[in-house]
């Protein structure tokens, strides 16, 4: 695919390393016109024409254009993959009758892609095979089913997405077309040339299977709305999101399946596509409630949802969706539990799933592994913190702080005798004279989580609980013991250090 | 419109507990002199700005606003990222002392101010939550701001507080205003830091009188008690039996 630059004074071609030298990787129809071709080397083609404006390729740009034609394609079908690093794959099978046939859909296809200044080739076959050889090296059209045979027997043999090596071979036997050995006896060519010819040729010929591999997953529930009128305003978008909600409530229903991930695609008429994706935290069927977990998400976006010239088509898919029993749909006596449910989702599409959480209880001794938190949607009923409590009652542990820093702070201490608790300590620039101490409560890595035991977090840890004059409770630990110092039976231990780990109220 | 600014009004009546038959509404402390200043105790269905005397004594606020919330069935903690990686995020082993059980609370780290104030506006048109509880670092705010969580506590009910890291001298229609800090334990026992204690300070109140209290968190009681008034601090204990010998 390329642009055309017919506002290019000179013939553009575009040039890129190929084994070790600079090869060109496209041209434009004035460059072809002076009989250029992809392939040819840069110097040569420098040679024959001096006055070409030859510009290094840009790979990532080029995919990103690629993956931005097809996520447009998403209008004509969710079946769309890419095909090589110039090509679009589109499974029209079902969705042709929605434009009044394939060859309207691929006339309104040309119509757009020519609007928006592109060159294009489009082939219609009945296998992946003997489009992609159509479209590159046959009369662009539609072909029937069952008329693969015909399509490809004057092609040349690269049609076939073959190796160039394997080309290469056959055309020193003299074979170049595909007619020439479409009819040759089968295992010579394969003890020859190696299975993947013929599974090439048969896959083109519909006689082997192809599945076509889409770029996005598809969604189990798709519904979408064309308009005639594009529409711009967040409220007509939010209004169609209802609509096709309540569509789909109609297919989750009979299926007894709820939503748990929805995609949004809105497409602009210009050609750009937007995805806005939200997250549930129970299966969801209410187009109410659909609606009201977009009007967050689009709240929430951090550029606003920019319309251009209007949006001409929406769908909304259930992307993941889960069983889900009808009787939980109308919630009676649970309607508390309905309720939290409801704000967590919203609170979750507005601020980012990972940010609405529920504390869980971990299995680990090491404080800041024992507990974490887990998105709120995710998680699961048992949090562990019934196991913590049994755990807590039958080892007697020590209080936990109420805040326990991310990170625990180093800080400077004086302690009276080597392993007791610290008389004084500084932290963030403030000393603290601790008048009360309870510890040390001696916390050990587990030794088989690291092989070097002497890293600074995986020393021993002696933890306090301390009150300084004002009342102020910290949790502070010591890392590393003076024992092991004074030894010497660790010759390489760093000298134990304090660090503050939280704070008590 | 007449109509709707009415009901507005009882709304706002409401919100500030000067309506008739809110005293129902109260999460008493179960301390006279203190549930008498507010009227039966502290409303629910209104907003009360609790703040720490300064940044070292947050955890103290927060264990005060939580002693408060504890007998909420549901809990929503709301933080700015900031406040999180400065102060801590909320220690699930730890919380029961405060005998809130992990699993009634559910978190949420906001980016700003903004999305922190629309977070517990959210959040209490849940009726499944029995408090709200948002946590700021610093900065004025919006006195609509504040007012809208206002009234949205009065509409559902639930006890919204505001947990500062500095008190502020900004205009509130908050219910009450309390200073909230540390207070020392250790004369309870001469082992080791006692049971929790907080000086706690009345600056605003919608009712009238103000106060402050020296206040000690019973956990088995799950409620606060009137301490006696402080008395000097002893030094440190030597001699400590129940420490293990390293």
């Amino acid at each position: 695919m390329r642009e055309v630059t017919s506002e290019n004074p000179w013939p553009l071609v575009i040039y890129g390393r190929r084994g070790n030298a600079d090869a060109l990787t496209a041209v434009d129809e004035a460059a072809e016109r002076l009989g250029l071709h992809t392939g040819l080397a840069l110097a040569q083609a420098r040679a024959m024409h001096p006055a070409i404006e030859a510009l290094p390729e840009e790979a990532e740009a080029d995919t990103a254009l690629l993956e931005g034609i097809a996520d447009w394609c998403l209008r004509y079908t969710p079946l769309v993959a890419c095909d090589g690093a110039n090509g679009l794959l589109l499974d029209i099978g079902g969705g042709a009758h929605l434009y009044g046939g394939e060859l309207e859909l691929v006339a309104d296809l040309g119509r757009r892609m020519a609007r928006a200044g592109f060159a294009y080739r489009v082939a219609i076959a009945g296998t992946i095979g003997a489009a992609h050889a159509a479209a590159r090296f046959g009369e662009p059209a539609a072909y029937a089913t069952g008329g693969e045979r015909d399509i490809l027997h004057p092609l040349p043999l690269a049609a076939l997405r073959l190796e160039p090596a394997i080309v290469a071979s056959l055309a020193r036997v003299g074979l170049k077309r595909v007619g020439d050995m479409i009819d040759l006896p089968r295992s010579p060519l394969t003890a020859r040339f190696g299975v993947d010819l013929l599974r090439q040729l048969d896959r083109a010929l519909g006689q082997e299977h192809e599945p076509l591999n889409p770029r996005l997953p598809v969604a189990p529930y798709v519904a979408e709305q064309r308009f005639h009128e594009p529409i711009a305003r967040e409220e007509d978008v939010l209004g169609t999101v209802e609509k096709l909600a309540a569509r789909l409530a109609v297919a989750l229903e009979r299926r007894g399946d709820g939503a748990r991930r929805i995609e949004l695609t809105l497409f602009r008429t210009d050609g750009a596509v937007r995805r806005i994706a939200a997250g549930t935290s129970r299966p969801l069927r209410d187009a109410q409630d659909i609606r009201a977990l977009f009007t967050e998400r689009l709240a929430a976006l951090a550029d606003a949802l920019d319309p251009g010239f209007g949006f001409d088509m929406a769908r909304l898919s259930v992307v993941t969706a889960e069983a889900c029993p009808s009787e939980q749909i109308g919630i009676g006596g649970e309607e508390d539990a309905g309720e939290l449910v409801r704000l967590v989702d919203r609170l979750s599409a507005r601020l980012g799933a990972s940010r609405v959480g529920r504390p869980v209880s971990l299995d680990s001794h090491i404080p800041e592994r024992a507990a974490a938190t887990v998105p709120a949607q995710t998680v699961k009923a048992d949090r562990g913190w019934d196991a913590f409590r049994r755990h807590r009652a039958e080892a007697d542990l020590a209080p936990r702080p109420l805040r326990l820093l991310t990170r625990p702070e180093p800080i400077e201490a004086l302690a009276e005798v080597p392993d007791g608790p610290p008389l004084r300590f500084r932290w963030r620039r403030a000393l603290h004279d601790v008048v009360a101490a309870e510890g040390p409560e001696r916390i050990e890595s587990a030794w088989w989580s690291e092989p070097d035991a002497q890293s600074a977090d995986n020393r021993a840890r002696d933890y306090f609980r301390v009150e300084d004059k004002s009342g102020l409770r910290f949790w502070l630990y010591r890392s590393g013991l003076y024992r092991d110092l004074v030894r010497g039976e660790l010759p390489n231990a760093a000298p134990p250090s304090w660090f503050l780990h939280g704070t008590f109220a | 419109m007449i109509e709707e600014l009415r009901q507005r009004l009882r709304a706002l009546q409401k919100s500030t507990g000067l309506a008739p038959g809110a005293a129902e509404a109260v999460v008493p402390f179960g301390i006279e002199a203190l549930d008498a200043v507010l009227g039966g105790g502290l409303a629910r269905g209104a907003l009360h700005e609790i703040a720490a005397p300064g940044e070292a004594h947050l955890a103290a606020a927060t264990g005060f606003a939580l002693g408060l919330a504890a007998s909420a069935r549901n809990l929503l903690w709301i933080a700015e990222d900031m406040a999180l990686t400065e102060n801590g995020a909320p220690y699930g082993p730890g919380l029961d002392l405060f005998t809130l059980a992990p699993e009634r609370l559910l978190t949420a780290a906001v980016a700003h101010k903004r999305d922190l104030l629309w977070a517990m506006e959210e959040a209490l048109r849940c009726r499944a939550l029995g408090a709200v509880i948002g946590e700021l670092r610093g900065g004025a705010l919006d006195p609509v701001a504040v007012r809208r969580l206002s009234l949205a506590a009065a509409a559902s009910g639930a006890l919204a507080l505001l947990l500062r890291a500095q008190p502020a001298d900004d205009a509130s229609t908050a219910a009450t205003r309390w200073i909230v800090g540390a207070a020392p334990s250790t004369e309870q026992t001469p082992f080791g830091p006692g049971a929790p204690r907080f000086a706690i300070e009345l600056v605003r109140n919608r009712r009238g009188p103000l106060g402050s209290w020296i206040l000690e968190w019973r956990d088995q009681d799950e409620r606060f008690i009137l301490a006696t008034p402080a008395q000097p601090v002893a030094a440190p204990p030597r001699h400590r039996p129940h420490q293990k010998v390293a």
